[in-house]
């Protein structure tokens, strides 16, 4: 038997309505290229959608990558969401246009780690290799 | 399992979980899936059909057409389906992004998408893929459709998976030379020629058409689509001529019937009802047939675990000194072969309950 550990499944996904999809797909690349298996489920999603899809797949954590603003209610909803399908244990965490002040905020509600622009693609690799083997 | 099996928001949790333990230890099939004490309790799908065919071909979109139209005909009925896209041989990391174009169904709970690394595993499919049909007809999937990685000229694995194979070609992607070679072009009950709205999807599908009329007529049932045999001579009569049975006449290793071939555009979602009674009719004509076929594919499973557990557990045995340099000398100086030395030392171990060295 092929007893090559295989990394975490991630889904990554873009709610909100624009369409700029430049930093999910760059997520996407890097995750990949550290081993990650990622689900990419396009763009303007909605977080029922997406923890649908979650579920289904049975990731061990979803990225959003949100840009409008509306990232308080977006997280909120997928991680209340998660919660109604006994997928709590789906791990949550995010990046975009969320200013630092809000991040505090993100955590307190359960998100797991929020990457805001100039994040590393190294530090986001440490940080979800820690969230993913926790689930795992 | 049980969990799995019940209605209500946690069981798609519980299946999904059952697919991800399956993925990552397929060894562990029996000890999850025991559902029913009786074969015949366990549900099983009327129909698994494989899509394959090169990169950008459309599979995917017309995977998530064909999921439309098979919901919009049976509503109460659930459809699976498994999409594999290839890891990566370098980080073996993978974007999986077959969901793309199928998110439309992400709301409906008669839909169960799940996205497979092919990890590794030649062929077109995953390794985990057998584990999440088997949990997709457990929860009541009447219809699983197996969406392969991009496929060149010879993955044809899943044609030893699904009941019957659809091949999607696109215009543009080589002459009809192309169509000669061995694999692909064997292991198709259909040809989708997908992307009709484009030039060339016209001489592609004519194409086709007169590569498969070179081979060998066998089986007489036209129906919907286009039916080489219209042209041929007519025997044997009707379709019910074909049920069960019909697989012992010469129609290659794989085929029931002849193929069929159908131009479509999923992208525009013309031509999709036609793919549907083609694929329908096949169900209800072959739909015992099918069963049994399962049936005998687990004895293939079986054969084929028995020769990789002997593979491992002779490789772990063979010695790479003792007697081994006098056999060179004798395959050198050609009183021997590679093969029957092998042959030798095998027997020899077998006999004597010793490793081969």
């Amino acid at each position: 038997m092929n007893q090559v550990t295989h990394k975490a499944r991630i889904l990554i996904a873009k709610p909100g309505l624009d369409g700029h999809d430049r930093g999910a797909k760059y997520v996407a690349h890097i995750l990949r290229d550290a081993g990650f298996e990622v689900i990419y489920t396009g763009i303007r999603r909605s977080p029922e959608q997406i923890v649908a899809a979650a579920v289904q797949e049975d990731v061990a954590a979803i990225g959003l990558s949100v840009l409008s603003g509306a990232h308080i209610e977006l997280f909120g909803r997928v991680l209340e969401l998660l919660k109604g399908r006994g997928a709590s244990d789906i791990a949550v965490f995010g990046g975009g246009t969320i200013p630092p002040a809000d991040v505090p905020r993100l955590e307190a509600m359960g998100v797991a780690a929020v990457f805001t622009p100039g994040s590393s693609a190294a530090s986001i690799i440490e940080k979800l290799d820690k969230i993913t083997a926790v689930g795992a | 399992m049980q969990d799995a099996r019940r209605e209500g928001p946690t069981a798609t949790r519980a299946a999904g979980r059952l697919m991800s333990l399956l993925d990552n230890q397929p060894q562990r099939l029996s000890e999850l899936l025991a559902v029913a004490p009786d074969e015949a309790d366990t549900p099983e799908p009327d129909m698994v059909l494989g899509i394959t065919g090169p990169p950008g071909a459309g599979k995917s979109t017309l995977t998530n057409r064909l999921v439309a139209e098979f919901r919009k005909r049976y509503p109460d009925e659930r459809i699976g389906v498994i999409a594999v896209d290839p890891s990566s041989p370098f980080t073996g990391g993978a974007v999986l992004g077959d969901r793309v174009r199928m998110m439309d169904h992400a709301l409906d709970d008669g839909v169960f998408i799940r996205s497979l690394a092919s990890r590794g595993h030649l062929g077109g499919l995953a390794l985990g893929v057998r584990g999440v049909l088997r949990v997709m007809s457990v929860i009541g999937c009447k219809r699983v459709l197996i969406e392969t990685v991009g496929v060149g000229q010879s993955e044809v694995e899943v044609a030893r998976v699904a009941d019957l194979v659809a091949i999607v070609f696109a215009p543009g992607m080589g002459d009809s030379v192309q169509l000669l070679k061995a694999g692909l072009m064997e292991a198709g009950d259909l040809f989708v020629v997908n992307k009709a709205d484009r030039d060339g999807a016209d001489a592609l599908y004519h194409q086709i058409l007169s590569t498969l009329s070179l081979r060998p007529v066998q089986a007489h049932t036209p129906h919907g689509g286009v039916s080489l045999l219209d042209q041929c001579q007519a025997h044997g009569g009707e379709p019910g001529h074909d049920e069960p049975g019909a697989q012992k006449t010469e129609v290659s290793a794989y085929h029931l019937m002849q193929p069929d071939v159908l131009l479509v555009s999923a992208l525009e979602s013309h031509g999709i009802e036609k793919l549907a009674d083609a694929l329908e009719y096949r169900a209800a004509t072959f739909g015992q047939t099918w069963r049994s076929q399962r049936r005998q594919r687990i004895h293939d499973d079986i054969r084929d675990a028995i020769l990789e557990e002997a593979r491992d557990r002779l490789s772990t045995t063979l010695g790479t000194n003792g007697t081994v340099s006098e056999h060179v000398r004798h395959i050198l100086a050609g009183g021997e072969t590679v093969q029957s030395v092998a042959a030798k030392l095998i027997r020899r171990a077998a006999d004597r309950q010793e490793p081969i060295t």
